[in-house]
């Protein structure tokens, strides 16, 4: 089975299309107070670089090449660098996404414990496939690599935002019918053992626990 | 001075030497492909692992702790370090896949790691046959590949820019490429784009890679992911000969490999000389390889009695260059020499114009102020004026010669390898009644029509010659290409292919095509000298530059000692 190759999201030399006017690439003078105040924490500005992104994200709700561009001449920074950056990590959206972005994890441990399957599962249910939005954009799909929950393998991220863990079929319907719902789903707190006791089964101090994962007991498990 | 032992031998080495330019400078080949000693080194392509260890010191009183035999405890480190990222230190003990198995299986491992996802196109790849990638696969890879599963697509045939195209399923992420842009070029271009299994190097959206030297980067490149637009499916590398030649291309001399197939030079990439140009050359020095193929006479020319113009065999044309010199006081005569030919060509030159008691001859300036960007691209345009400049000849005062031959003075001109029409320095109708004797190298050179006497000379890829670049710095031409004509040391410094050295006389790898008919200037100089009653004396270029090595302006500048990357030269005024 061949598949063609893929394109690159932008060829080198062919003028991207653009979605925002030089009149929306603005900071205002507070978010641009918080970056001079970014810039000053690090040596050069190669390290506010991530920051700023998001906060490019959470103002455009996504990063296309004209925002790239934005950010990287506000740290006067080669765009190839910050293009680099941006497409690195699947948080900073490089396409426009739905409302609630699904970061199904498929690193290793949750394809051992079925991440495919919930991505698949994920996939039949809202009739896209994986980097795709819904028609009425309220869904994507992004298959991302470890978000580092291994413990309540399989899992997904909300639109960075919340861990849903422990993934079945049944809760991914009842999370696309809260979501469906505008609901985001609650706090979820997954305490390594040896801290259930201390931290009284919350590692947060800012979230209130919807759910307590318990771990089993050795004995248990063993069997 | 501080020593280091690799796989049980003791060696000396000075305090900041990296490890694996150290294994490389004495002759261990530690394989390799991220690590280039004009760059940095990120130490991600985990290939040149090493097992190192250091002398145990007591930790209270500081001294060596030695075992019971005498010999210093070693600890080693728990893991295999990647040798391009370690500076030596005193004492340190190195063990390579020379002499330990577990370094071995590491670099196999390794190995196998990267060509997960590299694609099996080495029959349709440009980069084999000089593939680090593959040599070293062979060399220190697995036996066979373990991986039965559909490998990673990633784009294909992305034209990155006008001269570089990129294979980014071939890419190991090496990113050469990337520091090359914004460590040694600082244009900063290129960027890994994506991550884990998907990243390739990529420009900035709507970005073109337009850097003056982006072609670098396919030499850079340790496997066939950039590849040069120019030269893409040309030819595979082993059926070409590469010779060591210095580059045409302006005055810095940048000394380059001449590839040859079927008689024509098919590509131009640098060759390493930590003096001149590093390991570098820009773009428009390996474009320039068609003019060495395109628009080449087709033998001499000459205007005959009866008006007519053609085609002539070569005594023929001598004998008419040599009757024309002769029909006339020397005075009434004028040498032009040229930066674009070599010392010896020009030094001929001025023998003949002394001989026939002719001004000195003077030579036509390629300099385009400006056009230079004060690092391997220069103003002037010719490579060799620092080498006419040596020979005492001066630059043409071209106002002087056009007022003598407006004033009936000057009868024949005598053109070494150049056009002054061209160059807009000379007219039609400043050579109106003027005999021209023109040595050209190419049919679109504009002097060309008003030549009495046409022999075409050879080019810097077909001749044995020197050029001094504009630093003072002594080269060395050899023949990259044959031409119908081959002299003695012509042959004898040929470059060869593969075929040329393995073939065998059933197999057809002769071609007769594409081979120029012209003669090098140290030839056709002495050809016209001797039937003016001037005998020359010297027996080739290296006999012409062992003269020449005598004299300040060259001392020492014999061929022998020029060898592959140059003699400077002693900044003297201008004589001989």
């Amino acid at each position: 089975m061949a598949s063609s190759s893929p394109e690159p999201l932008y060829v080198p030399g062919e003028e991207p299309a653009r979605h925002f006017g030089p009149d929306d690439l603005v900071w205002t003078a507070e978010e641009q107070q918080t970056i001079d105040g970014w810039v000053a924490q690090y040596p050069t500005a190669d390290g506010a670089v991530m920051k700023v992104l998001w906060l490019a994200q959470e103002k455009f709700a996504w990063l296309p090449a004209e925002v790239i561009e934005f950010v990287a001449d506000t740290l006067d920074l080669p765009r190839a660098k910050v293009f680099g950056v941006a497409t690195f990590y699947t948080q900073y959206y490089k396409q426009e996404m739905g409302k609630w972005v699904l970061d199904v994890c498929t690193c290793f441990s949750c394809q051992l414990c079925g991440g495919y399957d919930i991505l698949h599962y994920l996939e039949d249910q809202l009739g896209i496939k994986k980097g795709e939005t819904t028609q009425d954009g309220m869904f994507s799909i992004q298959e991302v690599e470890c978000l580092g929950a291994c413990g309540s393998a399989p899992m997904l991220q909300v639109t960075n935002g919340p861990y849903v863990h422990n993934l079945t079929p049944a809760k991914c319907d009842t999370l696309l019918a809260n979501l469906r719902e505008g609901k985001l789903p609650g706090f979820e707190s997954v305490t390594l053992p040896q801290d259930e006791a201390e931290l009284d089964g919350n590692r947060r101090s800012d979230a209130e626990v919807i759910e307590q994962y318990v771990t089993p007991p050795v004995s248990a498990t063993i069997e | 001075m501080p020593t280091v032992t690799i796989d049980n031998q003791v060696y000396e080495f000075e305090n900041g030497d990296v490890l694996l330019q150290f294994c490389s400078d004495i002759g261990i080949e530690v394989p390799h492909f991220c690590y280039h000693p004009a760059m940095s080194a990120p130490a991600n392509c985990r290939q040149c692992l090493v097992k190192i260890g250091t002398p145990a010191r007591n930790r209270a009183t500081g001294e060596p702790e030695m075992n019971e035999d005498g010999t210093p405890v070693i600890n080693f480190m728990p893991k295999l370090q990647p040798s391009c990222a370690i500076a030596i230190t005193d004492g340190m003990v190195v063990h390579t896949q020379r002499s330990d198995d577990i370094v071995e299986e590491g670099q196999v491992d390794n190995l196998e790691l990267l060509l997960i996802n590299h694609p099996l196109d080495c029959p349709i790849c440009d980069q084999a046959g000089q593939c680090p990638l593959q040599n070293q696969a062979y060399k220190f890879g697995p036996e066979g590949s373990r991986f039965e599963f559909q490998k990673v697509h990633k784009p294909k045939r992305i034209q990155l820019g006008p001269h570089v195209v990129l294979d980014a399923e071939r890419c190991i992420n090496c990113t050469r490429c990337t520091r090359f842009t914004s460590e040694i070029t600082e244009t900063h271009q290129l960027s890994i784009h994506n991550r884990g299994d998907k990243n390739y190097p990529i420009t900035a959206p709507g970005v073109e890679f337009d850097d003056p030297y982006s072609m670098n980067v396919c030499d850079l490149c340790p496997v066939g992911a950039l590849t040069e637009d120019y030269f893409r499916f040309r030819a595979r590398v082993w059926e070409m000969s590469k010779t060591p030649g210095i580059s045409t291309y302006g005055s810095k001399g940048i000394n380059v490999d001449y590839w040859v197939k079927d008689n024509e030079v098919l590509r131009i990439t640098p060759r390493q000389n930590l003096d001149v140009n590093e390991y570098w050359m820009p773009d428009a020095a390996r474009l320039i390889y068609t003019t060495f193929n395109e628009d080449r006479p087709a033998g001499p020319e000459m205007l005959f009695r009866d008006g007519g113009r053609g085609p002539a065999d070569w005594r023929q044309a001598y004998d008419a260059a040599a009757f024309l010199l002769k029909g006339v006081e020397g005075s009434e005569t004028f040498l032009l020499g040229s930066a674009l030919a070599t010392v010896e060509d020009n030094y001929l030159l001025m023998q003949l114009a002394e001989h026939l008691g002719a001004p000195a001859p003077q030579y036509l300036s390629h300099v385009e102020p400006g056009s230079g960007d004060d690092w391997l691209i220069t103003d002037d345009r010719a490579p060799n004026a620092q080498g006419c400049e040596r020979l005492g000849m001066q630059e043409l005062d071209a106002d002087l010669l056009k007022s003598r031959l407006a004033s009936g003075e000057l009868k024949v001109l005598y053109i070494l390898q150049d056009d002054p029409v061209g160059m807009g320095v000379l007219s039609e109708a400043d050579l109106d009644g003027v005999q021209v004797i023109l040595h050209h190298t190419h049919t679109t050179n504009e002097t060309l029509p008003f030549a009495n006497v046409a022999l075409p000379i050879a080019m810097a890829v077909e001749t044995i010659g020197t050029y001094v670049n504009a630093d003072g710095r002594a080269q060395r031409l050899r023949p990259a290409k044959a031409t119908r004509h081959m002299h003695r040391p012509q042959m004898m410094e040929m470059g060869l292919s593969r075929l040329d050295r393995q073939g065998t006389p059933f197999d057809r790898w002769h071609d007769e095509s594409n081979k120029i008919d012209c003669q090098p200037g140290w030839a056709a100089i002495p050809e016209i000298a001797e039937r003016l009653g001037r005998k020359m004396r010297w027996d080739g270029p290296a006999s012409i530059m062992d003269e020449l090595a005598q004299t300040d302006a060259f001392a020492g500048a014999t061929h022998k000692a020029m060898g592959f990357t140059g003699v400077p030269l002693e900044d003297v005024g201008e004589a001989v």
